[in-house]
């Protein structure tokens, strides 16, 4: 930044300009963290309003009205299950494709790449048929084997770009030194895409946490699901009780944004990495 | 380094087949299987499926529904590409050109991204509502009681509702694509246009923007198909309505095969959206990608 005093009051105008831009951003967000914390007449009555107190009652009613803890239960379960094993299977397969160029791999690259074109709406209903067929459909396997499947076309985009970063010479000592290919990779590679685990993990997981229609669609009724879905089913069933709808909001928004603070630099790696031209 | 040639084929497969397998079973199988379901009257109970030939796409051609389903995806993708683009490039020049607190503005403008589809509609649904909605309360404050309205219910401005939130929340990943792209422009190639004295007009539309049009490719295809596949929004705001209003193709597709038993013609609506998606895509490639310029 040049200095002087005309770019100086430019600079300021411009972060005040990006603060208010800013506020209106996660406006939305703090509105529903406040009105989690409001009693019903509260929201009703003044929407605008900050809590008065700390009121938690509608977290207590929510608990008590729904099944929203088995809700949370299955979201971790599906959000942690798929990622441990995508971990295992999509690293390997990119790095085949990357390190191993032929014909074959290159073809493969394009054919797992080409799946994210394909919505998931067009191919569902023949999903779960197939589902049933496998007797998976009504069970956490059915959405962990298609978050599994959906998770190879952005993966292979984001392993292979990444394993072009990852020097040939260390992995040729590992070879020399009389370790087998699965050794070579589990032990050496796999370590040295830790920050592109955390990315794949990290934006993967995320699709899985709040996804919807599959949860939605393929586990058993009669019983909570996920909290999203969950959260969908208030909406039309506590259509007069929106204080229980926020309590749900915040608890699935706040792990993500945890996850966030915590780990931003992997998701603007993972991002970027991905809208990298394959 | 995947061992000798001797065993090149054997490591090969033992690497890939699991991957191969997931996408083959759970993404080609049921892709393939919509083709041939998009030519029967499958009711998605009945295990008997009936082949009607090119029915479903008779149906498509002439139902005033689909139709209707086809303008509005048109109305909400354009709407939403076009703002989410452009919001986002201004973000992340705002982003890139802020003295201080960069990473924290890049985190703000980032945070509605983490929210889901179905928590991201209610909380807009309710900031919407007529009698006890924010948006009306603050109108009401500062005066303006005669732009008070039914937010969704008005069905002029239903789909352009539901597309600000599908923008307040892309905005942010769109965002960090531009930044990463302006953050690649050398700071040489900007001096030395000033030192030729270009202005700051022609130093952004001559050198920025040609640079980051890779980005802007990017970005334009990935928001045209997400806006095409926008479900769980509408999903929680309208459910399609009022009446038809919100219905767009996926919505479609998802009524006429869960509330109405007609999966059949439901993929049919589906092929027909991928078949969208692949003349859009051919079009980014043709059109956008000759434009980009590399340093």
């Amino acid at each position: 930044m040049s200095v002087g005093r005309k770019a100086r009051t430019i600079d300021w105008i411009l972060v005040i300009v990006a603060a208010v831009l800013a506020f209106i951003f996660i406006y939305p967000v703090l509105f529903a963290l406040m009105s989690a914390f409001k009693s019903n007449g509260d929201i009703l009555r003044a929407p605008a309003a900050p809590p008065t107190s700390f009121y938690t009652q509608n977290f207590v009613d929510l608990f008590q009205m729904s099944d929203f803890g088995t809700a949370i239960v299955n979201t971790i379960f599906l959000t942690v299950v798929s990622e441990c094993l995508i971990i295992c299977i999509v690293p390997m397969a990119a790095y085949a494709i990357e390190r191993r160029r032929s014909r074959f791999t290159g073809f493969l690259y394009t054919f797992f790449i080409a799946g994210m074109m394909v919505p998931f709406h067009l191919y569902m209903f023949p999903l779960f048929r197939e589902m049933k067929v496998f007797g998976i459909f009504g069970t956490m396997a059915g959405p962990i084997v298609s978050y599994i499947a959906g998770s190879i076309s952005f993966g292979t985009l984001l392993y292979c770009s990444f394993l072009k970063g990852i020097p040939l010479e260390i992995e040729e000592a590992s070879v020399i030194d009389g370790c087998t290919p699965f050794q070579t990779f589990w032990k050496i590679t796999f370590r040295l895409l830790g920050p592109c685990n955390a990315s794949m993990v990290i934006l993967n997981g995320l699709g899985i946490w709040n996804d919807y229609l599959m949860p939605y669609l393929v586990l058993p009724s009669g019983r909570a699901k996920t909290i999203t879905v969950e959260i969908a089913g208030f909406v039309g069933q506590f259509t007069a009780r929106w204080d229980i709808v926020f309590a749900g909001t915040i608890i699935s928004i706040v792990p993500a944004l945890a996850i966030f603070c915590a780990f931003q630099k992997y998701f603007v790696k993972g991002i970027t990495a991905g809208a990298a031209k394959g | 380094m995947l061992g000798r040639k001797s065993r090149i084929d054997k490591t090969l497969v033992a690497f890939i087949s699991p991957a191969l397998v997931f996408y083959l079973l759970f993404i080609i199988v049921p892709t393939v299987g919509s083709l041939y379901y998009s030519f029967t009257s499958w009711d998605g109970i009945n295990p008997n499926v009936n082949f009607i030939g090119l029915a479903n796409y008779k149906e498509i051609v002439t139902s005033a529904r689909f139709g209707n389903a086809l303008k509005n995806t048109v109305v909400l993708t354009v709407f939403i590409s076009l703002f989410e683009n452009a919001i986002a490039l201004a973000l992340a020049i705002l982003v890139d050109r802020v003295f201080k607190l960069k990473n924290l503005f890049r985190s703000l403008f980032y945070i509605p991204v983490l929210i889901s589809g179905i928590v991201s509609g209610f909380i807009w649904k309710v900031m919407y509502n007529y009698s006890f909605g924010v948006i009306n309360a603050m109108l009401k404050s500062a005066g303006l009681e005669a732009l008070m309205q039914d937010w969704l219910g008005n069905t002029h401005l239903t789909l352009i509702m539901i597309g600000i939130v599908l923008v307040w929340k892309g905005a942010g990943y769109y965002m960090i694509i531009y930044l990463a792209s302006l953050q690649s422009i050398s700071s040489d190639i900007l001096e030395a246009a000033e030192i030729d004295g270009a202005s700051a007009w022609h130093k952004f539309t001559k050198i920025t923007l040609p640079l980051i049009s890779g980005a802007f490719t990017i970005n334009f295809t990935l928001s045209l198909i997400n806006g095409l596949k926008v479900f769980d929004q509408i999903n929680v705001m309208t459910d399609g309505g009022p009446g038809f209003t919100s219905e767009t193709l996926v919505y479609l597709l998802y009524k006429v095969g869960f509330n109405e038993g007609r999966q059949g013609f439901g993929t049919a609506v589906g092929v027909v959206l991928l078949v969208i998606i692949l003349v859009l895509n051919t079009l980014q490639q043709k059109f956008l990608r000759k434009r980009e310029v590399q340093v």
